[in-house]
């Protein structure tokens, strides 16, 4: 139902270890974000999609088609950021409206540009880590940093509700559409609430249903479950951190030109 | 039909392509790596008191009841499910509810910061809406910004006698418009515009997607209205177990 979480575990980078790949795609993004370099960012955007695509094997469609997701946020907002509306034109180009301008001026031009590959690059590291790694693996490494107790334990919980809900919404909507429930627009609206409705007070149920399971197999405030251990191999740890290092010295050098 | 022409057409049959398999118009999530590195900080230190509360409350309700923890967590994964269903558009593109005001209005806005945080992360890495490094200010703007106001207005509509159906529209409604505000302006405060600043950048983004986010506003409004009604009539005993009623008889009166 979930397309990413259906194709992280098909990844055969999937058995890697988690901290490393959160390593990795952690410590790319940052430095994406922080130097704003292009050249790093291309770096990152090729390697991504050659781990993703090439080692991960995910299909190159299904990658191509994620990429779109975000580009509709990225075009409206980078035309905002980029387009001026103004009584003075600007040194890009300007088109006259009336009285005053759709204007750009050739820095933020650059600016757009920037941004735009940046935040492509930024959207392949987050990809990275969702399509190569499943969600139990990023807890399971989240728990080895000390993060709070409980919000781990929320945290996998709500994963596995997750599935139950959207499996018993979708459950639903198949009976209504059958039904005729979204004959028309004012209905359609009408049967999606009753379905959030009933959804609720299903899931509800199922919680306390769950409790009295957990409660029945001796549940004490902790799950515990047992982990596949893959610890990082000293060799791609070697090579994480060079590439990291390439990076920063490709940022740095950019910055001086 | 000239060279020009031809070139003219196969770019705009592209274009329309691009935007025919694109799912347009999901809330208002700032993308990963479009804010700069301090303001992603900033928002994430913005929101960290309200998280520690929330965090502290909740931890206190488990500790009351173990059974809340399921309760919590089932209530997470609600909101994560209606923030990811497609609702029925008039214009067919598809779009997301946020869930925000509803989720303030079944479960305060307490443990909404937490839930909210993340249903936020989960939404980045299982549905790509977000980022990691806009987490910060994607939480303020939804899980803290949006649920405040609506559980204020859910509840001064509630002391001045306003009809229940309208004050729940309201609260949905105006929840919806100023997590839009909120975050059109965090991205004018990030990018503002060169001829006029912040104000002037705060306008432009709330001009951009005001076309696509005051529609979902009007109908995640309606939709809350007949989600809240519907639970009203048919499910007060597991309301009450969220202690939405506070008192065993209230029909009307909650928390």
């Amino acid at each position: 139902m979930i397309i990413i979480d259906k194709l992280c575990y098909r990844s055969k980078l999937r058995y890697v270890s988690a901290a490393e790949k959160l390593l990795y795609a952690v410590s790319s993004l940052m430095i994406c974000v922080l130097t704003r370099s292009y050249a790093a960012a291309l770096i990152v955007f090729i390697a991504n999609g050659i781990l993703t695509v090439g080692k991960g094997k995910i299909p190159l469609s299904c990658y191509v088609r994620l990429l779109m997701i975000p580009i509709v946020f990225l075009i409206v907002g980078t035309g905002a950021v980029f387009l001026n509306l103004s009584k003075v034109p600007m040194d890009a180009f300007a088109v006259p409206v009336g009285e005053i301008y759709i204007t750009a001026s050739r820095e933020s031009a650059f600016w757009a540009v920037n941004l735009c590959i940046t935040a492509l690059a930024a959207v392949t590291c987050l990809y990275f880590l969702s399509l190569n790694t499943t969600m139990t693996d990023i807890l399971g490494a989240l728990r080895k940093m000390h993060m709070p107790r409980l919000l781990i334990e929320l945290m996998m919980l709500i994963y596995r509700f997750v599935f139950i809900l959207l499996h018993t919404a979708s459950a639903i909507m198949t009976a209504q559409e059958a039904r005729l429930g979204n004959r028309d627009y004012r209905t359609q609206l009408r049967a999606f609430g009753k379905m959030l409705t009933a959804l609720f007070f299903i899931s509800l149920r199922k919680a306390n249903a769950l409790y009295d399971a957990m409660e029945a197999r001796g549940y004490d405030g902790t799950i515990n479950v047992l982990e596949r251990n893959t610890p990082a191999k000293k060799k791609e740890m070697i090579l994480l951190a060079v590439f990291e290092l390439v990076l920063i010295i490709v940022a740095a050098a950019e910055r001086m030109i | 039909m000239s060279k020009k022409e031809k070139i003219l057409l196969k770019a705009s049959i592209v274009f329309a392509a691009v935007f025919a398999i694109v799912p347009a118009a999901n809330a208002m999530h700032i993308m990963e790596g479009y804010l700069p590195a301090k303001y992603c900080v900033a928002w994430g230190v913005v929101c960290l008191p309200f998280l520690i509360a929330g965090f502290i409350s909740l931890k206190n309700k488990v500790k009351e009841n173990r059974r809340n923890l399921t309760l919590i967590a089932m209530s997470g994964a609600f909101i994560f499910v209606i923030s990811s269903l497609k609702i029925p558009s008039v214009t067919g593109s598809c779009s997301h509810m946020t869930g925000t005001g509803l989720g303030a209005i079944l479960f305060g806005p307490a443990s909404v910061s937490v839930l909210g945080v993340i249903v936020l992360l989960f939404q980045a890495l299982l549905l790509a809406h977000g980022g990691l490094t806009t987490l910060g200010a994607n939480t303020f703007s939804m899980a803290i910004a949006g649920p405040v106001v609506s559980f204020g207005i859910y509840k001064l509509c509630q002391k001045i006698n306003v009809n229940r159906r309208v004050g729940i529209f309201l609260a949905a409604f105006l929840g919806d418009l100023f997590t839009y505000c909120v975050t059109s302006i965090q991205l004018a405060f990030a990018y503002p515009s060169e001829a006029g600043g912040v104000g002037a950048s705060a306008v432009k983004f709330l001009g951009v997607f005001a076309p696509t986010q005051i529609p979902l506003a009007v109908i995640e409004g309606i939709l809350t209205v007949v989600i809240v009604i519907g639970l009203e009539t048919y499910a007060k005993p597991e309301l009450r177990s969220i202690g939405f009623f506070k008192n065993k008889k209230g029909e009307t009166q909650d928390e």
